[in-house]
């Protein structure tokens, strides 16, 4: 196990992304569907495909590393850049308060949020799964499914 | 003068922020303002409107809102809501 941020990480995980294996059906190149493989940088909260390429090439990392295979040393520069960054909880109060102070001023947009519909004039008859997901005060908090 | 980016929100610089004419009276000191009933929803708030209080047409009726600091750059008509919410027991 690989501990970053305090976060336990199978080893076999990769880093970044899924590994690529050769389909011999379909003739092309698909992601690995292995279940132990998922994206362990990217599993942090506000930290994506962009910014985690970046981390790997500044620590020179290969793409398609596992985890395991990450001397220490790198596990903790990494540890130390992923400190210094605003990810996980820090993220989201800022989508939190972003929404919380269009709820304060009394905006559609804010009341919006806070009865979970869509917030930019979507119709409302069907297809509103996705803002009755996401759509709350507490954005990406605990009773959140983001 | 190229007005600032959160007074545009999201509009090109060339057009600036939507200004509407309103009858906007200044209360005399020791007065109480007068709100100022309006149905120009799509008037961008400018910082000058601060602490005065508007009716803002919702369709049917007028909104009293009372502009604060934070409402600047955002339009009237986002503080007044435009549809009843659906109750099954309303008569």
């Amino acid at each position: 196990m690989t501990i970053i941020m305090g976060v336990n990480f199978n080893e076999k995980k990769l880093v970044r992304a899924p590994s690529l294996s050769y389909d011999a059906n379909k003739k092309e190149l698909s992601p690995d569907n292995e279940p132990t493989l998922q994206k362990a940088l990217e599993s942090f909260y506000g930290l994506g495909p962009q910014l985690a390429a970046r981390i790997m090439a500044k620590n020179t990392i290969h793409p398609l590393a596992r985890l395991g295979s990450v001397p220490p040393k790198t596990i903790t520069a990494l540890t130390a850049e992923l400190s210094t960054m605003t990810i996980e909880n820090d993220a989201r109060r800022i989508v939190q308060d972003n929404i919380k102070r269009l709820r304060d001023m009394g905006t559609i947009r804010g009341r919006r949020h806070a009865m979970g519909l869509p917030v930019r004039g979507q119709r409302t008859r069907t297809q509103i799964e996705t803002a009755k997901r996401l759509n709350t005060l507490e954005r990406g908090g605990t009773y959140s499914k983001i | 003068m190229q007005p600032t980016r959160w007074l545009l929100q999201r509009r090109s610089v060339w057009k600036g922020p939507h200004i509407v004419p309103l009858a906007i009276v200044r209360p005399k000191p020791g007065e109480e303002a007068k709100p100022i009933r309006t149905q120009a929803r799509a008037a961008t708030i400018l910082p000058s409107f601060v602490g005065l209080k508007f009716h803002v047409h919702n369709g049917k009726d007028y909104d009293e809102i009372d502009i604060t600091e934070e409402m600047v750059g955002y339009k009237l008509g986002e503080f007044s809501p435009t549809r009843k919410p659906f109750i099954w027991t309303r008569k």
